[in-house]
């Protein structure tokens, strides 16, 4: 530890360093812009000691081969829009910003693969190539903010992502640079890539693996038939027993979405989507693809729905309803933010067949805390998100959510769920890994993040608790107390 | 499934291979085989998954899910475990997406004889890193398979072939998501799936005529060009258009590993294996050129 | 330092970065620094917990066009318009932001007899070639058409430079609204400037004298029209300036010129001619401040064919004096709104985008683009109405 240069030291040598490579505008050391890459999305903190804007792979290939040689952990980081401190650096860290790569580098609409640079926005992504009736189709719910690199990086999600695939599935190739510096492309436009699975590996590695500076992603076809309803029940169990019995039935809707009372009733006054008030939940529905199958999936959603009870089901008339609804939706969290000042989302799955059992114990568990909950989640997948509700001014009220968010998530891997469905491990939910995972199973994870990066720089402290075998940058160096908060 | 005999098997010290049905070139010769166990566990239809010993033969686990109107998206021979091992998805790829993607949690037995899980029941799941992708498509390299969850899928109401002279690419760009166009250079073949009214509606605008089953792929060598270099090949092949995968009767040139690749396998084979007794002298950067599934 | 804002305003951003993409800056940055969850995460240090307030800290808050793009895109309601107001008034009471020069101009704008004569001036020089291009300012007039009320049923604001530099959509406003059968009535000298400028460059105690003369200026209670969306905006916000009941009845008497004219569409009179594809650009303090742009579509449709923007309304850099302020910024955000109007050009065949405000008008028409104020569109189709 001792034989160490101090930070302050190191920091000045990699300054000058960076600048060479990327230019002394590229590279920001100013207190008061350090501060704002302190945190992403979630409410989790760390001290960057630089912060990089690069705008090539070889920009990226400095700023990392500068980071590998002073032995600098590093960090890559997106819109941060993430929701489990991924992008939240290490104390120390070099933050390569990689918001200014963001180009579409091309589209074959004959192949339906476009290459990308990290920065593109997953929407702005979809929208260059509507020309071509072609879609990206992981939709996150911040799709519009959030960039393809983070999408990789996270193994993003999204409503259609129950008949379409999450992130992976959408991901041909990524050109990367490792943690040393050097730069490989795991897997190819070609069906097939050479060995194993690379870029699978890849993909959700929460840039513990290294940078993805051109991704390759492949386009779907807008289909041709779409039916969205709207669903309403007197009983969160009747909502819930129609999603299982819509699967059962052999329909894959492309999104199935649920949303309890409160939240209608939120979304309600905000939106003014024509959400029924009085619901005890309501499930929006979106069948798609060729016109016959549409007709009778859409068809036999409202039969199943109406033997569980629906006691209505709405039909969207036109792309304009069919926007209002999903609109209600997609701007869930927005109505919520407006009854109080804070919230806590979290993300978990569990066995759909347990969604009424796992739902009624997160109510319980909030009502034990004294905290509001709301549900809006993708019952298709049983992706839940339950969102505590808190004002922040309140004395206690932060330990009372991080404590209910926990019994969740217990929760939900009691039931035989996982921990994340699309938001990650990142910081959040680090310390709860071996809920899921064995001491072996977590040493195996360990083994895949050394050989990607034997130094442990890639952005570390994520995804493993501490003492699953992973030679960490923790060990090269003290971190300073209050980071993982 | 208790995994504790299989790893016991497999032991911590020795060459060890694993054997199924040797569909795929079968267990490495000359050294101890071990057989994963085999089975189906669970069929759960309303959660689109399936759970099942590796060593399962593949028309079971098929026969099973034809009986709840599922079916996993795997090629057709041998058993689970090696069609996962050796990752190669079949001509349905272009509907049914790759092999890859059907694997949800894998539990294998490591280099050490220990059980390991890898990702989740569920079909959502990002808790932590996606060991079951690296795992699909290894050749037994990094640990033998011993369980497995599988996502599933509706068996389609109707699915049905049509062959003719067309433009396979022109057909491509036509159709809704087809689930295969195979073509030989002058004959073209499709795969259609789903009601069937969108089928014979989709079938009208190929020109195809209904065909029975597709062609018989030649297994001599397999090639994984990107899609849209298939336009220009020649010689005698079936290649899978939209995909990439071509099939052709005798063998095909073996690719060089870029550097950086070969060094990432190196690594991850020092990491899982580091005395290299899983499926000894097997390399899956080799095995990409061989004909067959 | 403390920054004149509310803790409770402060405390609403939960940084989820949904306001991103809807941020000029931010979309010609990638920087948070020039992102609105950036620029509030840096009040919070400033004002919570004490960090200086350095010119780092200046220039990131100096760089905010203030279009108010993330207001409408925020989640949780973040009254960003008024951290930025508030940032800028305890910047500039303390003489870090807006220097010498810019309040001497801005002051300028309070006596409408010398910005009249001074842009006389600045057309002769235009004429005389004495005026630097880069400056991007458009061909101006030497004389103004003269402006004549036509009754007492409704006010026309005439403002400032808009009065000096484009009289000619104070001349179609009345035309329009008097073929809807409405007598317009125009203010006496009072109503110079709105003041809006001044806000923006956190100089409250001119605003406020500016909007204290502006509503001398409107006695009684006929509506107060406005064919210029900054100063509409701002016109809107007296209540909350002045914190007066009196502001706040004659904020509630203004109405962007649309507004009103949508609501009596059906009073105009058949147009001669239709004027075809014509692209709106929605100005950011009519579509994300008065959040009243879809007026301008019901009152263009009855003589074009409105095209829209693939662009969600993202700000085209002109922001009151931002333009000239922040050449560089304005130029690469105008950039990317020149590549959204080509685009739908390319698609429908339009030629002429219609904008409801004087800053983006000018800004976009710097660069060769034909742009015109959507009552000038309507006015020209209209009976007796000249080609604009």
């Amino acid at each position: 530890m001792t034989a160490l240069p101090s930070l302050t030291m190191v920091a000045a040598a990699l300054v000058d360093e960076l600048r060479g490579a990327l230019g002394a505008p590229h590279v920001r050391v100013g207190a008061t812009e350090l501060g704002l890459y302190r945190r992403d999305a979630s409410n989790m903190r760390g001290d960057a000691a630089v912060v990089c804007f690069p705008t090539s792979t070889a920009d990226v290939q400095a700023c990392v081969t500068a980071a590998h040689r002073h032995r600098v952990p590093f960090v890559a980081r997106g819109s941060g829009t993430g929701l489990a401190g991924g992008a939240v650096p290490v104390d120390g860290a070099v933050v390569i910003v990689t918001t200014k790569m963001d180009r579409v580098l091309s589209v074959d609409p004959a192949t339906r693969i476009a290459w990308v640079e990290p920065g593109v926005l997953n929407l702005d992504l979809s929208r260059q190539v509507v020309q071509y009736g072609l879609h990206y189709a992981p939709d996150p719910s911040s799709q519009q903010a959030c960039s393809v690199g983070g999408n990789l990086a996270t193994n993003a999600g999204g409503p259609h992502c129950l008949a379409y695939g999450v992130t992976s599935t959408h991901i041909l190739a990524a050109e990367v640079v490792l943690a040393d510096g050097t730069v490989a492309l795991l897997g190819g436009e070609d069906p097939e890539p050479l060995g194993l699975d690379l870029r699978g590996a890849f993909v959700g590695g929460e840039g513990m693996l290294g940078v993805a500076t051109r991704i390759a992603v492949r386009l779907l076809p807008n289909p041709p038939a779409v039916s969205t309803l709207l669903l309403d029940f007197a009983s969160v169990d009747d909502g819930a027993a129609t999603v299982s019995a819509i699967i059962a039935a052999g329909i894959v809707p492309a999104a199935l979405e649920m949303m309890d009372a409160l939240i209608t009733r939120a979304v309600e006054q905000y939106v003014h989507a024509g959400f029924p008030t009085d619901a005890a939940a309501i499930l929006l529905v979106e069948v798609d693809g060729l016109p016959a199958a549409v007709a009778e999936a859409a068809a036999r959603v409202q039969e199943i729905g109406r033997a569980h009870r629906a006691r209505g089901v709405r039909i969207a008339r036109d792309e304009a309803e069919r926007a209002l609804l999903w609109k209600g939706r997609k701007t869930a969290f927005g109505a919520v933010a407006r009854i109080k000042p804070n919230y806590y989302l979290h993300d978990t799955v569990v066995p759909r067949a347990r969604l009424v059992e796992v739902l009624q114990q997160v109510y319980a568990i909030a009502a034990a805390h004294d905290l509001a909950v709301m549900n809006v989640f993708h019952a298709g997948d049983g992706n839940l998100h339950p969102l505590l509700l808190f004002d922040e001014h309140e004395p206690g009220v932060v330990e009372r959510v991080h404590a209910a968010g926990e019994e969740i998530v217990r929760a939900s891997v009691a039931a035989g769920g996982v921990l994340s469905g699309e938001h990650g491990i990142g910081l959040e939910k680090r310390d709860l890994m071996p809920l899921m995972f064995g001491p072996d199973d977590l040493d195996h994870q360990a083994r895949l993040r050394r050989a990607f990066d034997p130094d442990g720089l890639a952005n570390p402290g994520k995804v493993l608790p501490t003492g699953s075998g992973c030679r960490d940058v923790q060990e090269l160096r003290e971190v300073p107390e209050g980071v993982w908060i | 499934m208790d995994l504790t005999a299989f790893a016991e098997e497999i032991g911590s010290a020795g060459p060890v291979t694993i054997a199924g049905l040797g569909t795929r070139g079968g267990a490495v010769p000359g050294i101890r085989a071990v057989r994963a166990p085999a089975g189906i566990v669970t069929v759960q239809p309303e959660e689109m998954i399936v759970r099942c010993g590796a060593g399962t033969p593949v028309a079971e686990l098929d026969a099973a899910l034809a009986a709840v109107g599922q079916r996993v998206a795997l090629p057709p021979r041998g058993t689970v475990g090696g069609i996962l091992s050796a990752g190669r998805s079949g001509p349905r790829r272009l509907g049914d997406g790759p092999v890859r993607d059907t694997l949800l949690q894998a539990r294998y037995v490591s280099a050490e004889g220990r059980p390991i899980t890898a990702g989740g029941p569920t079909v959502k799941n990002v808790s932590g890193f996606d060991l079951c992708r690296l795992l699909v498509g290894s050749w037994g390299t990094l640990g033998f398979l011993g369980e497995v969850i599988l996502r599933t899928r509706p068996r389609p109401a109707c699915s049905a072939w049509y062959s003719g002279r067309a433009d396979p690419f022109a057909l491509l760009e036509r159709l809704y998501r087809p689930v295969s166009v195979l073509w030989d250079g002058t004959t073209t073949w499709v795969c259609l799936e789903g009601h069937p009214d969108d089928v014979a509606a989709q079938a009208g605008l190929t020109g195809l005529a209904g065909v029975d089953a597709p062609p018989a792929l030649p297994g001599g060598g397999r090639e994984s060009l990107p899609p849209s270099a298939l336009a220009t090949l020649t010689g005698e092949f079936v290649a899978e258009v939209g995909v990439g995968v071509v099939h052709r009767p005798g063998p095909v040139p073996a690719r060089p590993a870029p550097p950086r690749v070969a060094e990432l396998h190196r690594r991850l084979k020092h990491e899982f294996d580091p005395t290299e007794r899983l499926n000894p002298g097997v390399d899956p950067l080799t095995r990409a050129a061989a004909g067959g599934d | 330092m403390r920054l004149d804002v509310l803790d409770d305003d402060l405390a609403t951003c939960v940084g989820c970065g949904l306001c991103l993409p809807h941020c000029p800056t931010y979309r010609v940055t990638g920087e948070e620094s020039a992102s609105p969850r950036g620029r509030i995460a840096a009040m919070r240090a400033v004002h919570w917990d004490g960090a200086a307030p350095t010119g780092e800290f200046v220039e990131f808050m100096d760089a905010c066009v203030q279009c108010r793009g993330c207001e409408t895109a925020c989640p949780s309601g973040v009254p960003y318009g008024r951290l930025m107001e508030g940032t800028r008034q305890a910047l500039a009471a303390e003489r870090r932001i807006s220097p010498w020069w810019q309040r001497l101009a801005l002051r300028t704008l309070g006596h409408h007899r010398a910005v009249l004569a001074g842009s006389s001036m600045l057309a002769v020089a235009q004429r005389a070639r004495l005026v630097p291009r880069r400056l991007g300012l458009p061909r101006l007039a030497v004389r103004r058409p003269q402006l004549r009320a036509t009754g007492d049923d409704v006010w026309l604001f005439t403002g400032c430079v808009m009065d000096a530099w484009q009289r000619d959509v104070h001349v179609a406003a009345v035309d329009v609204l008097t073929a809807t059968g409405a007598g317009v009535a125009l203010p006496g000298g009072g109503a110079a400037c709105c003041g809006s400028l001044h806000v923006h460059a956190g100089l409250t105690g001119d605003a406020r004298r500016l909007a204290t003369r502006v509503i001398a200026a409107f006695p009684g209670d006929r509506p107060v029209l406005v064919d210029s969306a900054g100063c509409g905006a701002a016109m809107k916000d007296y209540g909350h300036l002045l914190g007066t009941d009196e502001a706040r009845a004659f904020a509630a008497r203004v109405h962007d010129v649309h507004e009103w004219l949508a609501e009596r569409i059906d009073l105009l009179p058949q147009p001669l001619r239709h004027l075809g594809p014509v692209i709106v650009q929605d100005p950011c303090h009519l579509r994300h401040v008065q959040r009243a742009h879809l007026p301008v579509r019901t009152v263009l449709g009855a003589v074009a064919d409105v095209v829209e923007l693939d662009d969600d309304g993202l700000c085209c850099g002109a922001g009151g004096a931002y333009s000239t302020l922040h050449p560089d910024l304005a130029g690469a955000i105008r950039d990317r709104k020149l590549a959204a109007i080509t685009r739908a050009e390319r698609l429908t065949g339009a030629t002429v985008v219609a904008s409801a405000n004087p800053g983006c008008a000018l800004h976009l028409a710097a660069t060769g683009v034909r742009v015109r104020h959507p009552l000038e569109l309507v006015a020209s189709a209209l009976p007796g109405g000249r080609p604009r």
